[in-house]
């Protein structure tokens, strides 16, 4: 099989560069990552994530054929070649495939990723009826990985600003999240031009998430709430002048 | 507290002007289509109708307030220094004002 490969360490190169490597394929590499550890074997300076490797973790994703996804789930008998691997676009370069995502997680954390719930805690843990819970599902399951808001271009633009749709796939899943009681300020801290408005329904996220989530699918449902409460606020606000 | 710019107004005056010209489009093909005027008098007497009036007054209120949003948003994405980014949008808005003042000129008093 063969491979080119970004590769940039910023203590010896100048700038990135491709670098080619052809690899004999065994009856065990079935993914991607498969192939990649064994060339590490072959070249131990070549550097990516790795952990799980089985596509819980999150660690492996990088842009394979122009393409986001996990290493570690992509098979390699659907691969064409040769195959170009190079690290999540748009996030700073580390090393090689080893990409910084400090920005991505400080998104991530601005949605405040947990449930906010005053009342006190009950002796076991806080119910929800099976409808309840059934509405987390699509939502729940986002590893993190970065393929989605790597591959979005209003993240490419505003990556300060723009939350990002892994970021706002989580805000869904606490917003709609019956045990929350922050709904409300969840909602207000979104509505701005930026942190969730730039989204363009570019769709690149649900098109590339490697877990077959629907981030665009999430943020239509906020706007949709939006438009409620503005509708609503509408109504009544005219019927509280009358 | 409650912000003072919100995302929402711009995203729904994108959408709303969109399918309000989408339609003024449609009704104005099909209207060529299936009766067109016969002279530049009767074109004239037919955008003279108050309806086909404000429907156009509208159409060309939408499409700048579309202009607006969209260029507005270019703006936010790719003009990140803030002085060019106001000159640009100052610019913007001028020049849809100008052009609308125009609009208003032609369909109103009758001629450009």
């Amino acid at each position: 099989m063969r491979l080119s490969i970004f590769r940039f360490n910023p203590e010896q190169d100048e700038k990135p560069y491709m670098q080619d490597y052809e690899i004999d394929l065994e009856p065990t590499d079935r993914m991607l990552l498969d192939v990649i550890m064994r060339l590490k074997v072959q070249d131990d300076t070549l550097t990516f994530r790795k952990s799980c490797r089985e596509g819980v973790c999150g660690s492996d994703a990088m842009n394979i054929n122009g393409r986001n996804g996990l290493a570690c789930i992509t098979l390699v008998s659907e691969l064409k070649e040769p195959v170009e691997l190079r690290p999540l676009p748009s996030f700073p370069v580390i090393r090689d495939l080893v990409v910084d995502m400090t920005q991505f997680f400080k998104q991530y954390h601005s949605i405040k990723p947990y449930v906010i719930n005053n009342e006190p805690a009950p002796e076991k843990e806080r119910l929800q009826s099976p409808e309840d819970r059934e509405k987390l599902n699509g939502l729940y399951e986002c590893i993190l990985c970065g393929c989605c808001t790597s591959q979005c271009p209003s993240s490419w633009w505003n990556p300060d600003k723009f939350v990002g749709p892994a970021g706002l796939l989580q805000a869904y899943r606490f917003i709609i999240d019956s045990r929350d009681q922050a709904t409300q300020e969840r909602l207000d801290d979104l509505n701005d031009p930026y942190r969730l408005f730039r989204c363009r329904s570019i769709m690149n996220c649900t098109e590339v998430c490697p877990k077959g989530l629907a981030p665009s699918r999430a943020i239509e449902k906020m706007v949709i709430v939006y438009l409620m409460q503005g509708v609503l606020a509408f109504i009544y606000g005219h019927q509280a002048d009358s | 507290m409650r912000k003072i710019v919100t995302g929402l107004p711009a995203w729904l005056v994108q959408r709303v002007s969109a399918v309000f010209m989408v339609l003024f489009i449609l009704f104005l093909l099909f209207h060529f289509l299936l009766d067109p005027p016969r002279s530049y008098q009767a074109w004239h007497g037919w955008m003279r109708e108050p309806g086909v009036s404000a429907a156009t007054l509208v159409f060309f209120a939408a499409l700048f307030l579309h202009t607006w949003v969209g260029v507005r948003d270019v703006a936010m994405d790719y003009v990140h220094p803030i002085a060019l980014r106001v000159s640009a949008l100052a610019l913007l808005g001028f020049s849809l004002m100008a052009i609308a003042a125009w609009v208003v000129r032609i369909l109103l008093m009758g001629h450009g």
